[in-house]
């Protein structure tokens, strides 16, 4: 009496269940008792007074029965999944090939869409590992960590030291207000004759950071309000973890202990947990120095006392009940306040309300990375998003094609009696099952994939120090992913294959059941045959997208930059650090200059303050007598400070006047250089030979060149307006830097090493910055724009790839359907030649159904591509033209394999078969 | 075996029952005329806790019920042994034998020699 599919019974059902059996109970006894003589009445009475408390026995059994039935379905509940997966199970073990087949492009799907979320999480995600970090307010540009204007107007994406004092001294609806600022230092950690100095990432900080971030030390002690009392009266720093664990191993008399920062001995007072990495994501914090420092590590450079100097970001903690509106509101008009007292030198009214203002929160800490990589990583998200959907269609046909192998053993189980939802049930059992192994397998993937991610997209540079890790909203997305992924394949093919035509599936004897079993009645375009147009459509998406970025990035890296690109090496020097100043500083530039040039190789020497691709840039602003200034913009202008000769020796070209000498030195009059862009201009039509710029009222100088714009900092976009002045006309103030432009005959990169001799031979405490070919330095300027390309063709050819491999699929299934009609062919007289041309001909209807579909989207989706191209137009002919040739041809040859099968069919072998 | 209350012990009622439905299914009826015969009626003095023990044997998985039609052809809710249910019943029947053996030993022994 087992019952093997049984309903559940409510309530009401057991509850009349037991009044039956009581009545049934109370007849019969009261019957007895009518026949042993009892008038009915009375007998009804006394076969309820033999029987006892009947209320109490019913309720005791309808609560026994509700017991029973709910320990029933739940234990056939569970014994039918048991069941469902077993079979699952065996099924998968049996078809081990196939089994494999999809657990691995489901891996690479999981793996590629969680590889990119992780990175997506680590960069744009995840808050700071501080106290609280919801209720960080930032003011300034989160994307700004490292910058340094120079700007006597008014600036709301970075502060300068007096508006941050301004600020701390009146934040209201604060309750601390850290700064935090760019520090290039150089340590020494030996002091002993000939020890390197080295260059940790480090961050100028205010007092109160640990405070505000609510960060404790985990050694010794953190810095407090007395670090910023007095400037230059905090020679102490805090070091991280990492840089305890990597530089001084560990040693905890690490506290106490006395290290060289730029020439200046700082003893170490504290070190920071483990998880603290500072507020700069995606470039850990090995050292921090007190913000009170800054003058005297880094002399000439006067960033604590010129309120013109912008280079700090804030980050204030909002007092309880503020909310970060309330925060914004306020901070927004301090600032303004703060730069109008600042009394920003040629600042109008409408300046200052027109400036923009950066207050945001301050959860996620500040990060480069976040601005340059979030358009990228999205793109590729969106990228590896249609990957995952070609291979949930590519699974969905191979689902779809063994359900059509398993058409018989569907209506078998039907005919059986199986209900088709439990058919259902049991094939998407086998999905789930594949999509759990996939995902593991995927997440093992994505775990290295977002490792090499890294290493990709620093790009021969130090590995991009991100903390990717598998945490909980990585693994949600991949179970959320994974069941997405269920219900696409799975979901599709199994209430396919359950509605099987009984009649002939069985019919069909041993052999597979053809797709007309399969619910395909009257529809022209099987199911399978779809999904390859789909895909076909998809990849072309993918392909125009690769081809479109590599085309970008290939005319990105070949402009026109207006230098030798290939034969140029950049040289950066802390002279400053090691002393050198004024005339000493002059005397090193002309001996160091000698010495490169005297090198074999060498083919011109130049140096510079900010160089080329060094990631340094300076603003400056001027008036130009007889222009009309419109906007802020028509004042200021990038600049460098060059030496003689600079402009010949970087492969530039002079276009008028000359280029500075050696006279152009000390206190002769001032003189500058204009690019060709700023000269037009502010002189259009005109020769500025001649004329003058004016600094302030007392500082003019006469231009006597223009050069041919080169770009210098930058290869996207046009060349900007900049002027050059002579690096050693020391009037103007010293140079903050040094950098060698040494222009090499052969390959730059063959200079290294005897360029760092000559640097070392000279003086050993002078401290090199690096020794970098110029193409390098170009590369990594673009390295977003490469990692993208490179990724996007990844997974331009993987799409690629699954879409041919489904089309030789369908195309083998479709000709083995087939065998028979191609004998028949045959042998009325079909050549090879026409059998192949057949399918062929088959597959590429199916092709250009996809294509047919694909391009308007490839166009439509190319279009919001449009702000990560350069020199090509979303709609480029070209990299359209290479998708479409490259999708055909792959069709081609996934098409052409079956059809050379199909065309050795003989035609006796398959008019027998059938 | 009789309680306090003169009723029975909720043990002896389920071997009782089981030991009812060991010739085949019975409704409740028909296990509580058998019971009735079977002690002259001095076990079972209401009828009412035949049925919790009924449906509480069903629940342990002992026995099985389904629906069919009484002698006079009426709906009755028929029982049944299950594996389980004959199972225990053995294991109850000796058990209870030994019991027996045990207790009529001590009852009928003579009185003891003086040590």
């Amino acid at each position: 009496m087992r019952r093997v599919f049984r309903l559940r019974l409510g309530r009401a059902t057991l509850a009349r269940e037991v009044d039956d059996e009581l009545a049934f109970h109370l007849q019969m006894r009261a019957e007895k008792l009518v026949t042993g003589g009892m008038i009915s009445e009375e007998a009804r009475r006394e076969a309820l007074r033999q029987f006892g408390d009947i209320e109490s026995v019913r309720r005791s059994c309808l609560t026994i029965d509700q017991q029973r039935e709910r320990a029933m379905s739940v234990s056939d509940i569970l014994s039918e999944l048991r069941q469902d997966a077993v079979y699952a199970v065996r099924m998968l073990h049996r078809n081990l090939g196939f089994t494999a087949v999809i657990v691995g492009t489901l891996a690479l799907g999981i793996g590629a869409n969680t590889a990119i979320f992780t990175l997506i999480d680590a960069v744009l995600l995840r808050k700071l590992p501080v106290e609280a970090p919801d209720r960080l307010v930032a003011v300034g540009d989160p994307g700004r960590p490292g910058g340094v204007s120079m700007n006597p107007g008014p600036q709301g994406d970075l502060l300068s030291y007096n508006a941050y004092q301004r600020l701390r001294e009146r934040a209201g609806l604060l309750t601390g207000l850290l700064a935090s600022g760019r520090a290039e230092p150089s340590v020494l950690i030996e002091k002993t004759a000939g020890a390197e100095a080295e260059h940790p990432s480090g961050r100028f900080v205010s007092g109160n950071y640990f405070k505000v971030l609510g960060v404790p030390a985990a050694r010794g002690r953190t810095f407090d309000d007395a670090e910023d009392r007095v400037i230059g009266a905090a020679p102490v720093v805090m070091i991280s973890d990492g840089y305890w664990t990597s530089r001084f191993a560990r040693d905890p008399a690490v506290i106490g202990r006395s290290i060289v920062v730029d020439g200046t001995p700082m003893s170490i007072i504290g070190v920071t947990p483990p998880t603290f990495t500072g507020d700069v994501v995606g470039r850990p914090t090995d050292i921090w120095l007190p913000l009170t420092m800054q003058s005297t590590l880094m002399p000439n450079r006067p960033w604590l006392s010129d309120p013109s100097v912008h280079w700090l970001l804030l980050l204030g903690r909002m007092a309880p009940g503020v909310s970060l509106d309330q925060a914004r509101a306020t901070l927004e008009s301090q600032v303004r306040q703060a730069n109008a007292d600042n009394g920003s030198q040629g600042a109008s009214e409408k300046d200052l309300r027109e400036m923009k203002i950066y207050v945001s929160s301050g959860a996620k800490g500040f990060s480069r990375m976040r601005g340059a990589y979030e358009l990228p990583l999205l793109t590729l998200m969106v990228g590896v998003a249609l990957l995952m959907l070609i291979i949930c269609a590519n699974v969905a046909n191979l689902l779809l094609a063994r359900a059509i192998a398993r058409g018989r053993e569907m209506g078998v189980r039907l005919a059986i009696g199986a209900g088709r939802f439990r058919l259902v049930r049991q094939l998407l059992t086998e999905s789930v099952l594949l999509a759990l192994l996939g995902a593991t397998a995927g997440l093992g993937l994505a775990w290295w994939g977002s490792h090499v991610l890294l290493a990709l997209a620093a790009d021969g540079a130090p590995a991009i120090a991100l903390d990717v890790r598998l945490d909980a909203p990585v693994l949600a997305f991949t179970v959320a992913l994974s069941a997405l992924a269920v219900g696409a394949f799975g979901l599709m093919p199994a209430l396919r294959s359950s509605r099987v035509d009984l009649a002939q599936a069985l019919r069909a004897g041993a052999r597979s059941v053809n797709s007309n079993a399969l619910g395909a009645r009257g529809q022209r375009m099987p199911m399978g045959r779809l999904l390859i147009a789909g895909q076909v459509a998809l990849s072309l998406v993918l392909l125009v997208g690769a081809a479109l970025l590599v085309r970008s990035l290939s005319s990105v890296e070949q402009a026109d930059t207006g230098l030798d690109r290939d034969h140029l090496l950049i040289v950066e020097l802390d002279a400053l650090a090691a002393g050198y100043r004024g005339d000493r500083l002059a005397s090193l530039t002309q001996e160091l200059s000698e010495r490169f040039s005297r090198l074999p190789g060498v083919a011109a020497v130049a140096f510079s303050e900010n160089g080329i691709f060094s990631g340094t840039e300076s603003m400056n602003s001027f008036s130009v007598p007889g222009f009309v200034a419109r906007t802020r913009e028509d004042s200021v202008a990038a600049t460098d400070r060059i030496s003689p000769g600079y402009v010949t020796a970087i492969g530039g070209h002079l276009l008028r006047g000359r280029e500075f000498t050696a006279q152009d030195a000390g206190h002769a009059p001032r003189v500058v250089i204009l690019n060709e862009t700023m000269a037009q201009h502010y002189f259009p039509g005109t020769n500025p030979i001649g004329a003058t710029m004016r600094f302030d009222d007392t500082t003019a100088a006469e231009i006597v060149g223009v050069v041919a714009s080169i770009k210098d900092h930058d290869l996207e976009g046009a060349p900007i307006r900049r002027f050059y002045s002579p690096y050693l006309q020391f009037g103007a103030g010293e140079p903050g830097s040094l950098r060698f432009e040494i222009r090499a005959s052969g390959n730059p990169a063959d200079l290294v090493m005897p360029v760092r001799q000559q640097i070392k031979a000279l003086d050993p405490s002078l401290l090199i910055g690096g020794i970098d070919p110029l193409s390098l330095l170009m590369r990594q300027s673009v390295r977003e724009d490469r990692l993208l390309a490179r990724l996007a063709s990844g997974f331009g050819v993987l799409a690629l790839l699954l879409a041919a491999v489904g089309l030789y699929g369908v195309m083998t299934y479709a000709i083995t359907r087939r065998t028979g009609e191609i004998g028949l062919r045959v042998a009325l007289g079909a050549q090879r030649g026409d059998v192949i041309a057949m399918v062929v001909r088959d597959a590429l209807g199916l092709v250009l159904l996809g294509l047919v579909i694909g391009l308007p989207l490839a166009l439509a989706s190319a279009r919001l591509l449009r702000s990560q191209l350069h020199g090509i137009e979303p709609s480029d002919p070209v990299s359209i033209a290479i998708a479409l040739v490259v999708l055909l041809a792959s069709a081609i040859v996934a098409a052409f394999l079956p059809a050379l099968r199909a065309a050795r069919v003989e035609p006796l072998v398959a008019l027998r078969q059938e | 075996m009789i309680d306090p209350e003169g009723g029975l012990l909720r043990g002896t009622l389920d071997v009782l029952i089981l030991k009812s439905l060991s010739w085949g299914p019975r409704h409740g009826y028909a296990v509580a005329e058998w019971l009735r015969g079977a002690t002259d009626g001095e076990l079972l003095l209401e009828e009412g806790p035949l049925y919790t023990a009924l449906h509480r044997l069903e629940r342990k998985g002992w026995l099985a019920s389904e629906w069919g039609f009484s002698e006079n052809n009426r709906k009755a809710k028929y029982y049944e042994l299950t594996r389980a249910g004959r199972q225990q019943l053995r294991a109850e029947v000796s058990s209870w034998e030994r019991y027996v053996r045990a207790v009529s030993a001590a009852l009928g022994a003579a009185a003891p020699k003086p040590a």
